[in-house]
């Protein structure tokens, strides 16, 4: 294994649904390359930035739209 | 809300807690998935309109945030056909100018500098990650959403995006690869 079909893996190991025998070969390949590990390093903490991601903030304009239209629908009083 | 006494007549919903509760994460969903804020605020006040008439179905159902996503990415989608229509063109989907096969790291892979994985992230750098899903072509960018900041199974990536498994799998993958390479010039140590 080559460090370009490492990384073709790496979808596949980060989620535990490598087979084997793949594993094995990978994780020979990660004990001799430290370029290797460090990629596999960057692309979890790609993944786990995402997690750590908050929601988009509502523009102001949208809350006051969102309101009102809520508020027709529902014809409640104020 | 409270299941403790079944069939207790329950008050109609709110529209302030219906838009606590909901619209920042559809209006997160729309805004990444479209990356325009005039469809995503469109999309945000249809599907809340359509929670707030099927919110008696599913009061207190498991089904609801599965539901949820499924009406606000079909909004999205539909909303992005109709402004490809409205600018006469296809509307992006996957481009040919990301390799399918070939992507491999450089020789030397410079370790990150990272905020501890629960503390909350500053505004720059979520400035910098919003940036760069709205840089990924479309067809990508909406598997990457989905499975990296919405959390779904990939089979229920494919289930609502029509897609098959190795098709969504092959997409967030590349759609990584991708994020990681924009994102490596900001958060690579300074040697």
């Amino acid at each position: 294994m080559n460090c370009r079909e490492l990384v073709e893996l790496l979808l596949d190991y980060v989620a535990d649904e490598l087979p084997a025998d793949q594993r094995h070969v990978l994780e020979i390949h990660l004990s001799f390359c430290p370029p290797c590990v460090t990629y596999l390093e960057t692309y979890r903490a790609t993944i786990r930035l995402m997690r750590q991601l908050p929601p988009t903030p509502l523009p102001p304009e949208l809350v006051a739209r969102l309101r009102s239209a809520l508020e027709k629908r529902c014809g409640e009083p104020e | 809300m409270t299941d403790s006494i079944p069939f207790a007549p329950q008050p109609p919903p709110r529209p302030e807690a219906l838009f606590a509760e909901h619209a920042p994460r559809i209006y997160s969903l729309a805004k990444r998935m479209l990356g325009n804020d005039a469809d995503a605020e469109d999309v945000t006040q249809d599907v809340l309109l359509q929670v707030l008439r099927k919110l008696d179905t599913f009061r207190g159902d498991a089904a609801f945030p599965t539901w949820l996503h499924r009406v606000t990415v079909n909004a999205a989608l539909s909303h992005r056909r109709k402004r490809a229509v409205r600018e006469e063109r296809t509307g992006g989907g996957l481009t040919d100018d990301i390799p399918e096969n070939g992507h491999a790291h450089p020789g030397i892979v410079k370790r990150w500098a990272l905020p501890p994985d629960r503390q909350a992230l500053d505004r720059e750098t979520q400035r910098l990650i919003e940036a760069a899903i709205e840089r990924l072509p479309e067809g990508y960018r909406d598997v990457y959403v989905l499975a990296d900041v919405e959390g779904l199974p990939n089979a229920e990536i494919g289930d609502l995006l029509g897609l098959s498994l190795p098709a969504v799998k092959s997409r967030l993958h590349r759609a990584r690869l991708m994020m990681r390479d924009t994102l490596a010039p900001h958060f690579e140590e300074v040697a």
